[in-house]
């Protein structure tokens, strides 16, 4: 770690890799390695060294969020879905995984991706009780771009979630912040047109 | 495109102490103002004011179309009528100079509806060079988009100013007192609603 706060990235990955061949199941050294790609700038090699650490190490939340979040920084978006499916299929209850499936489903965009994004959105409301902002204007966003495409049926259900979304926003603005209230009933409203 | 470039103190200040406040990410934020003069030459872009948004997951979109509604909304009714006119992205390492693809994505969005927008890049070394250099720049680099659609560094042509040349002096105080951890962000208000994204008393 010394080479590392040194900048001697060369040395300290001869290092870790010496590390690792003793003892293979050194997740540190593994996980040095990670952060010594990313503050190189080098994404590439940090997504490897994490796909070589999660072959072993498979159960690392840490490990799996952290691939997602590269993963989104370079706009790797189906890759980060894979990250997160993985992380609701170990904590099935968390709002975290949910919300985040849902923030990437959407950001993919297209029609059948919006609607998991939805219901992705919905299992997080939820999940957290209906207290997660993001959640909550995900699902209007969400429902205002699927009424918007032509030649589909009416949907009523998502017309009525989103209105349900959208009552829970307004109730929050109005008891914890009053002065964004009419500025976010007015977005609200738009969403809904 | 030939145009004059100003930055007044509110809005350098509000973009700089979000940068300083999450040190080790990338941040990102929406400038708004005003452009004198129509068409591609001879116009004016004053950047007023500044909207910090995001300092985790920067290239997600949901939350990003919120905050652009809502404050393309707000600004509308503030001071005669103010629109989006730029984007500042402060990148997540020290010594990273590039135009990050997120940047240059969301600087085409705005640009279609501000064809005279920028982008602004946080110059990371001129900000730690700052107290000994005295510099009376913005420690920013800018971006505006050719003809061909790319986004070039402004050059000698274009530059960008202070409407007040003593804004660094500022910054450096306010950094000094830690102002920086009184900046609020929009992935902050969206935690925790109370918190105001507008940061109306930042500077009191």
């Amino acid at each position: 770690m010394l080479y590392e706060a040194k900048g001697q990235w060369q040395q300290a990955e001869t290092k870790y890799q010496t590390l690792l061949e003793l003892q293979p199941s050194d997740a540190f050294a593994y996980k040095r390695k990670v952060a010594i790609a990313k503050a190189q700038g080098n994404l590439g090699a940090a997504i490897e060294a994490l796909k070589q650490y999660l072959d072993t190490f498979m159960a690392d939340q840490e490990a799996w969020r952290e691939l997602a979040e590269i993963y989104i920084a370079l706009q790797k978006y189906s890759q980060a879905a894979f990250c997160y499916e993985e992380l609701i299929l170990m904590e099935t209850a968390n709002a975290t995984w949910h919300l985040m499936y849902a923030e990437v489903q959407y950001t993919l965009g297209g029609l059948e991706n919006l609607r998991i994004a939805r219901k992705y959105y919905a299992s997080a409301i939820k999940l957290s009780a209906g207290k997660n902002l993001r959640s909550l204007y995900g699902l209007c966003m969400c429902s205002a771009v699927l009424s918007q495409t032509k030649g589909r049926a009416k949907d009523e259900e998502g017309t009525e979630l989103q209105s349900l979304a959208s009552s829970v926003i307004m109730k929050k603005y109005k008891e914890k912040c009053p002065n964004k209230a009419r500025l976010v009933t007015s977005f609200l409203e738009k969403q809904k047109l | 495109m030939v145009g004059k470039y100003e930055i007044g103190a509110k809005a350098y200040l509000k973009a700089v102490l979000h940068a300083a406040k999450y040190k080790t990410c990338a941040v990102n934020g929406l400038l708004i103002g005003r452009v004198k003069g129509d068409g591609l030459d001879n116009f004016s872009l004053q950047i007023l004011e500044c909207v910090p948004l995001f300092h985790n997951h920067l290239a997600l979109l949901p939350m990003l179309e919120v905050a652009l509604l809502q404050v393309e909304e707000h600004f509308s009714t503030v001071d005669g009528g103010l629109q989006i006119v730029g984007y500042y992205h402060a990148n997540e390492r020290f010594d990273d100079f590039e135009l990050n693809a997120v940047a240059r994505k969301i600087g085409d969005h705005i640009i279609r509806y501000c064809p005279q927008a920028v982008i602004l890049m946080l110059d990371h070394k001129q900000l730690a060079a700052l107290p000994k250099s005295g510099s009376r720049k913005p420690v920013m680099q800018l971006y505006m988009r050719d003809v061909s659609r790319v986004w070039k560094q402004g050059g000698t042509t274009a530059e960008l100013v202070f409407q007040d040349t003593t804004t660094n002096n500022l910054l450096e105080a306010y950094m000094a007192d830690g102002r920086q951890r009184l900046v609020v962000d929009f992935d902050e208000h969206l935690d925790d609603i109370s918190k105001d994204w507008m940061n109306r008393a930042l500077f009191d």
